[in-house]
């Protein structure tokens, strides 16, 4: 049994209506393992949020199945097993930093004792660097400090299953390496973390494997290692300046990415393209100067599966 | 059961927060100390026994402890729900809001523990209100009058009924538009303009020869609760009279039965 499986969930906002209709998961399949660290990557309005909304009730999917920690979704009991931080919380502000994690402890289901409660409570407060202020109310709060009391809030019951929509949104670069070590300790505890980002680069740091998201598709999932590898990128100089023109027409079977002058970058996916490239520049009678492959980041792999993405979705 | 009473005991911390029902206890804590006051130089025993009419008596003492009681809780029934219309109808809309409504909903309850605990609990604060300036009242006219009827106390209930069925109302808008505003205002039209109005209904179709209109009437008098009705229980429970007429407390309970369930039907089918 895996923490999260989902199979073929789709989301179709205002189905009845053609001009407001809104694909917005659409046959989605993913599984995600006991104990890992998951990123979920897309531009705004992949789907990313309404996808972690369908897993804990918050919308209801339109077709396909989903569990969490091997229950039902539509079973709500299996949300105290279950911790969340949405993206933009909002804590009711007449309460202080202590009195959000008591009433979300409660209503997340956590039986212990008054001693025991504000035992965790500190606990927590101390992981998220907030215990000085658990007495201020909260809407004299910083955004970075709401997301790190956002966090605290997420882990008050002990949750075996973590989801964090945007965790590190408004927190400065020393918080950021924070909430990571956090996130990091979590997984060595065996639990597992779901993370909506859009920042790749905190993903890419963090995740064991990453699914990429974008109108709705699921279009590429696996480990961090196989979706950088799988194409890279070639920054090629030829021996003399050249119009755009040549870049689009020429060359128009290859992804170029960036271009200028006499220099430009192209997503190569396997050998036999690379030598394609070369055949074509040769044909037109262009001299090679220089060609080095550049690494992927999980941003230029990103960027690129995204645009053919939104291509082949306009064809 | 526990998770209706921490989203109860929530909104009222929510309600607490807001100074309008502050406001609505220091305003009775003023008019009991008035009274109180007023008391210590006022001596019932000058009315007891007074000659009405030759060979029959009356206790003046009761008629004024009835007359100081309606003096107090009829202006009490139209401030306290107007002011209780007033904070509550944001309470719905509050809850819905993107990034509370979604922690609420990813924790282990039910939707409708939440709409449920979330009418208990603004009851429960209007309740607290309308006690703290009805019991203090009556504790300081029984005191001074030696008058303790138990039906003073019932208005507590009249009152926060009433509210109740506007309540409900509240919570149904809210959830279907979120919108304080339009839950307000219709809940101030049907207490202040069509609950008297259709209290009025027979004298309008003597007036009016109008079948179309009498059935119009008719339904909305049927289907609405009846405020103003509540209203006049209200006084009548003040001078001891007790409760003659039940259809406008059972027409008015199935009325928020029923829009409550509505709210509860469209807030569990609802994504947010």
């Amino acid at each position: 049994m895996n923490p999260i499986e989902i199979t073929q969930l789709s989301k179709i906002f205002n189905p009845s209506s053609e001009s407001k209709k809104v694909t917005a998961l659409d046959n989605v399949s993913l599984n995600v393992e006991q104990g890992s660290i998951y990123g979920l990557l897309g531009p705004n309005g992949a789907g990313k949020t309404t996808m972690v909304k369908i897993l804990l009730g918050i919308t209801f999917a339109t077709s396909g199945e989903a569990k969490i920690l091997g229950t039902s979704i539509s079973d709500f009991q299996v949300k105290n097993r279950v911790g969340y931080l949405p993206e933009n919380h909002k804590f009711p502000n007449y309460l202080n930093g202590e009195d959000v994690l008591k009433y979300y402890a409660k209503l997340g289901g956590v039986n212990s004792t008054n001693g025991e409660l504000m035992n965790k409570i500190d606990e927590l407060l101390d992981l998220v660097k907030m215990r000085q202020w658990k007495k201020m109310k909260i809407k004299k709060y910083s955004k970075g400090m709401m997301q790190r009391l956002g966090l605290a809030q997420a882990l008050i019951n002990d949750p075996e299953l973590i989801f964090l929509d945007e965790p590190t949104d408004g927190v400065d670069p020393i918080g950021r390496k924070e909430i990571r070590d956090i996130l990091s300790d979590l997984k060595s505890e065996g639990k597992t973390i779901f993370v909506n980002s859009h920042l790749l680069s905190e993903v890419e740091l963090v995740s064991d494997r990453v699914a990429i998201l974008n109108l709705g598709k699921l279009i590429r999932e696996g480990t961090v290692d196989e979706l950088t590898s799988s194409k890279e990128i070639y920054k090629i100089q030829i021996d003399e300046e050249v119009s755009e023109d040549f870049y689009s027409t020429s060359l128009a079977n290859f992804q170029i990415q960036k271009s200028s002058g006499n220099t430009f970058e192209t997503l190569i996916a396997d050998n036999d393209q690379l030598n394609n490239l070369i055949d074509k520049l040769r044909s037109e009678n262009k001299t090679i100067k220089s060609m080095v492959p550049l690494k992927n980041s999980l941003e230029d792999i990103f960027i690129s599966l995204i645009a053919d993405s939104n291509k082949n979705s306009k064809l | 059961m526990k998770n209706i009473l921490l989203t109860a005991q929530l909104t009222l911390r929510e309600a607490l927060s807001r100074k309008i029902f502050i406001a609505f206890g220091g305003i009775s804590t003023f008019i009991l100390l008035i009274f109180a006051l007023l008391f210590i130089f006022l001596n019932p025993e000058e009315f007891t026994g007074m000659v009405k009419s030759p060979g029959e008596t009356i206790d003046f003492t009761k008629e004024i402890a009835y007359g100081l009681k309606l003096l107090v809780v009829a202006p009490l029934f139209g401030l306290g729900i107007f002011l209780s219309i007033f904070s509550a109808s944001s309470f719905i809309p509050n809850m819905l809001e993107k990034g509370n409504i979604d922690l609420l909903l990813s924790k282990p309850l039910s939707r409708h523990q939440l709409i449920i605990g979330k009418f208990l609990g603004g009851l429960a604060v209007v309740a607290l209100n309308i006690a703290y300036a009805v019991i203090g009242f009556w504790i300081l006219v029984g005191l001074k009058f030696g008058v303790w009827d138990a039906d003073f106390l019932l208005t507590i209930f009249s009152i926060t009924f009433a509210f109740a069925s506007l309540y409900s109302l509240i919570i149904l808008i809210g959830i279907i538009t979120r919108s304080s505003i339009l839950a307000m205002m219709l809940s101030y039209i049907i207490f202040f303009i069509l609950s008297p109005v259709l209290n009025m209904r027979d004298s309008i179709n003597a007036v009016v020869d109008s079948s179309f209109l009498k059935g119009i009437l008719d339904i909305l008098y049927y289907i609405l609760p009846k405020i103003t009705e509540l209203g006049n229980l209200t006084t009548e429970l003040c001078i001891g009279e007790g409760i003659n007429q039940w259809q406008p407390i059972l027409t008015s309970f199935l009325f928020m039965i029923l829009t409550l369930y509505g709210g509860i039907f469209i807030f569990s089918k609802k994504d947010y």
